[in-house]
């Protein structure tokens, strides 16, 4: 059988007995759905290859779905981080109800995403896309919050993205009689400028709102918040990937064949578009009290850096925004399940409440801290390999004021970094969570797994410069020269990974033996009300926690940019469309002569200008 | 191991030793003036190796977790490894201690500066004092308030040479004959500027604030702890200094030159903080958003359309 056929097959299947064995125990739907998705990945990585092609006819069209070097890197992506948040997923989702419901969605996701990597032609894109917004729909109301508001703030975004989307497939098929994908890179070039610039911009939109660029990104704060952790892990890391995947075939494939002008807009525009996202989602992911809002703005925020890194363009500048999407996809799933775990064992996210759980839950604090380090692009970790690459491509391509709005972003995201693992992880002990416990096995394994991907490829990015270097030049950008464990850039500037990481861990298992080792049996453990407070003992009920209003400072220092969200924007131009319509419904006076004067004044205009409509 | 790699390893202590003793000896020289300009007489300028080594006898009674252990050894780490990829010496075009001067760029040194720091607030966020977790939350506000001028000013010096490395800008410097201080000065000045806010004096020593944080991040740690801190801070002084000089000042060919050119930026910063009084943190991040990022904005214009 055919490898793709059988890996969507399995994953529905899945989906379907996961629904059904919830009749039989809960416990056994989760179990069902990660061995679904194990298997759909055995299939992915042990047979499935570039060769195969499937062709269902559907009445008039054929749907064909293959796999090429540019989707297998999404697809691994996808297949390892969807087993671990499965995984994961079992105890997480241990006695919340409708886990049937929960499963089938989840599964249907992984699905839906698999066949929109595999899509060949437009039309099972699009057919794919819209399962995946609509299973991803159906879990962000599954917890029950707001779900009026949340929800229908992310179907009208995506509704907008799938018009724009099926509307080009449309005027896509009326230019070229065909739906194939290759057919739109091949002829793209002998479009007229305009049909360029239209295509181009309804399908800029189509993936913009997926991957949260603003102005189209007011949903993703809240859907990424409120949906279990368990599935945030991938609908923050890979369905916003999707989005990507969608802007590579464009921006890569597509627009290389285009007159220059229009496009070159675009690439500026989107460029521009995607850094200020990325600064001001940062900042606002600074000023959340909250570890999901907090994780979910950051996503926001390096969605932009990965948005910039296509819309760019140049050979760097392309790599470092698919390793960078890799790395986001690996780090941002750890730390949703790292605060999915944190949730299940007390309960809260609030980081205004939680406090010192380094000691309860160690195993969860090392995957926090190795993935926050790789997030704030720290060497020697692989993010740090995403980020340099990104700003010596901006530096070598002449975007001087772009790498300072990316280093703005970069520099405050050290702020909710260290929120993050602060607010959770370190400070005052509570009496409210003496009893912590760390989560099991079953929890703690995947987000090890994230972590340590994360120094590996942080080591030997070279790993992934392979697969990454064969996909950009299936996407026509030509031979890329890569090195195991170098990173160099146009003006032969380059880091050595492998002598940091030699350099780093050397001087620090030196000092930390010298400090930590001797002093950790010769001193002994003493609370944190036990510190040096100017000589005043605290006592047992006083708070010495400061976790209220941490960065009060710099949130003045950035009022003046904060008074206005895009929300206000479009509850504007809400309130607009209200007073026109409340206009329009003046038409309607329920006075009969009034009716009949339209009518006499429609004949007019049709006595007036029948030479103009008419001929 | 072959002669070549001992070698090597000598260089790279030689280099650690040296950044040590001027690290510690400005210390001992600040400390001096201070006292002088307040009409005090001051502690001998050889002060600070007493304490540190003093402290570096003592032992430590309590802890607690094991952050706090490691958090020196983070902020010792990436001092350290700064400045292995910094060219401390350099003379007829050769490098002198050339640990792994050409492994490592000004984007990579960046990131690696910051490793320090969050790797000690981590470890001063477990002690639980709430005077530390202050220090981290205005330290690192102020770092995004100086980076801004900081590294615009790079991005000028990277323009204009067409290289991100610190050895590519000392060839382009020697190749010139200039040194980068009068090639671009707006950078220059958006960078020594920027400088006020990295060395933590007044006003900007809102993470330290003795007066009101009974000296922030550090105020849990003693002993062996305390003076791998006071290690790590001389060592990293002396990791900025050198990198000024390097891209700023072309290099320095003799240790009397390094020494010559690092005090007198030094005193940039030590001068301009005994006169000032501290600023809020607020008022601090808007000071570097204000006047030093424009010099910076106008120092990569200056580059891209004048040069």
């Amino acid at each position: 059988m055919n490898s793709l056929l059988l890996i969507i097959l399995i994953l529905l299947g899945g989906a379907i007995l996961a629904y059904l064995s919830k009749r039989i125990s809960p416990m056994l739907s989760s179990i069902v759905s990660f061995l679904a998705i194990t298997s759909a990945a055995l299939v992915f990585f042990f047979l499935a290859n570039d060769q195969e092609i499937v062709k269902i006819s559907l009445g008039d069209f054929v749907l064909e779905w293959g796999l090429n070097a540019y989707s297998w890197i999404f697809g691994a992506m996808v297949m390892v981080m969807a087993t671990l948040a499965s995984l994961f997923s079992i105890f997480y989702m241990k006695g919340k109800d409708r886990l049937g419901y929960f499963n089938l969605n989840f599964d249907l996701s992984v699905m839906a995403m698999m066949g929109i990597l595999f899509s060949l032609d437009w039309v099972s894109f699009f057919i794919f896309w819209e399962i995946m917004t609509w299973s991803s729909f159906l879990i962000i109301v599954y917890n029950g919050i707001s779900e009026g508001k949340i929800g229908i703030k992310y179907m009208i975004f995506s509704a907008i993205g799938g018009y724009a989307m099926l509307l080009a497939l449309v005027v896509t098929r009326s230019q070229i009689h065909s739906f194939l994908i290759t057919d739109l890179i091949h002829s793209f070039a002998g479009f007229s400028g305009n049909m360029q610039a239209l295509l181009g911009l309804l399908f800029l939109t189509a993936f913009g709102v997926k991957s949260a660029v603003m102005p189209l990104h007011v949903w993703a704060p809240r859907a990424y918040a409120d949906s279990p952790m368990s599935y945030t892990a991938i609908f923050s890391g890979l369905l916003s990937k999707m989005g990507i995947f969608g802007f590579g075939i464009m921006l890569i494939a597509v627009f290389s064949h285009s007159v220059d002008g229009t496009i070159f807009v675009y690439r500026e525009v989107l460029a521009w578009l995607a850094a200020i996202t990325s600064v001001i989602a940062t900042f606002y992911a600074v000023i959340q009290t909250d570890a999901k809002r907090l994780l979910a703005y950051s996503s926001i925020a390096q969605l932009g850096y990965i948005v910039m890194g296509l819309a760019i363009g140049t050979k760097l500048a392309v790599m470092a925004a698919l390793f960078l999407a890799i790395m986001h996809a690996i780090y941002k799933g750890t730390l949703f399940m790292v605060v999915g775990a944190v949730e299940r064992q007390t309960g809260i996210t609030d980081m205004t409440r939680l406090g010192a759980l380094i000691r309860k839950m160690p195993w969860t604090f090392f995957a926090a801290l190795l993935s926050i380090i790789a997030l704030a692009g720290i060497p020697p970790l692989g993010g740090f390999v995403g980020k340099w690459m990104l700003y010596e491509s901006l530096i070598t391509s002449d975007h001087y004021f772009l790498i300072i709005l990316a280093f703005l972003s970069s520099t405050a995201a050290f702020l909710y970094s260290f929120r993050f693992l602060f607010g959770i992880f370190l400070g005052q002990e509570e009496k409210e969570f003496e009893n912590v416990k760390e989560v099991p096995f079953t929890m703690v394994l995947p987000m090890l797994i994230g972590s340590l991907l994360l120094v590996v490829f942080g080591t030997f990015p070279g790993l992934l410069f392979k697969p990454l270097a064969s996909a950009m030049s299936f996407l026509g950008m030509g031979d890329v020269s890569w090195n195991m464990s170098m990173l160099s850039n146009g003006w032969g500037d380059h880091v050595d990974t492998l002598d940091v990481i030699n350099s780093v861990v050397i001087i620090f298992v030196l000092v930390a033996i010298f400090l930590g080792l001797k002093n950790r049996k010769r001193t002994r453990y003493v609370s944190t009300k036990d510190i040096h407070t100017s000589g005043e003992i605290p006592t047992e009920n006083e708070n010495l926690t400061y976790a209220v209003d941490f960065y009060k400072p710099f949130e003045r220092a950035i009022a003046p940019v904060m008074k206005r969200k895009m929300d206000f924007y479009y509850n504007k131009f809400g309130e607009g469309l209200e007073t026109f319509f409340d206009f329009l419904r003046r038409v309607y006076t329920g006075n009969g002569q009034t009716y009949a004067f339209y009518v006499i004044v429609f004949l007019v205009i049709l006595i007036v200008f029948s030479q103009q409509i008419f001929f | 191991m072959d002669t070549n790699s001992w070698i090597s390893i000598l260089g790279f202590i030689a280099t650690v030793v040296l950044a040590f003793t001027v690290g510690v000896s400005y210390g001992g020289i600040v400390r001096k003036i201070t006292a002088r300009i307040q009409n005090r007489v001051g502690p001998p300028v050889y002060q600070n190796f007493f304490d540190i080594f003093k402290l570096y006898s003592k032992s430590t009674a309590v802890n607690h977790g094991w952050m706090q252990h490691l958090g020196p050894a983070f902020a010792i780490t990436a001092s350290v490894t700064s400045l292995m990829f910094i060219p401390v010496l350099n003379g007829q075009g050769e490098f002198w201690f050339a640990n792994l001067n050409f492994k490592g760029d000004l984007i990579f040194l960046l990131y690696m500066m910051v490793f320090g720091s969050l790797g000690m607030a981590l470890g001063a966020g477990q002690t639980g004092n709430p005077n530390s977790a202050i220090g981290v939350s205005r330290g690192l506000s102020q770092m995004v308030g100086y980076e801004i001028p900081w590294v615009l000013a790079l991005v000028a010096l990277m323009l204009q040479t067409k290289s991100t490395s610190i050895t590519g800008i000392m060839d382009y410097q020697i190749a010139h004959g200039t040194w980068m201080m009068f090639e671009s000065p707006l950078a220059f000045i958006a960078a020594l500027m920027a400088m006020l806010g990295m060395f933590h004096y007044a006003p900007f020593d809102v993470t330290f604030a003795p007066a009101e944080l009974s000296s922030g991040p550090a105020s849990e740690f003693g002993g062996k702890y305390l003076a791998m801190m006071m290690t790590s801070g001389s060592i990293f002084a002396f990791v900025k200094l050198a990198l000024f000089v390097d891209i700023f000042m072309g290099g320095a060919s003799n240790l009397i030159m390094l020494v010559v050119k690092t005090f007198l930026l030094y005193m940039v910063p030590v001068l301009y903080g005994i006169v000032s009084p501290r600023y809020r943190t607020e008022q601090s991040i808007r000071y570097f958003w204000g006047w030093p990022t424009l010099i910076g904005v106008l120092g990569v214009l200056y580059v891209v359309f004048v040069r």
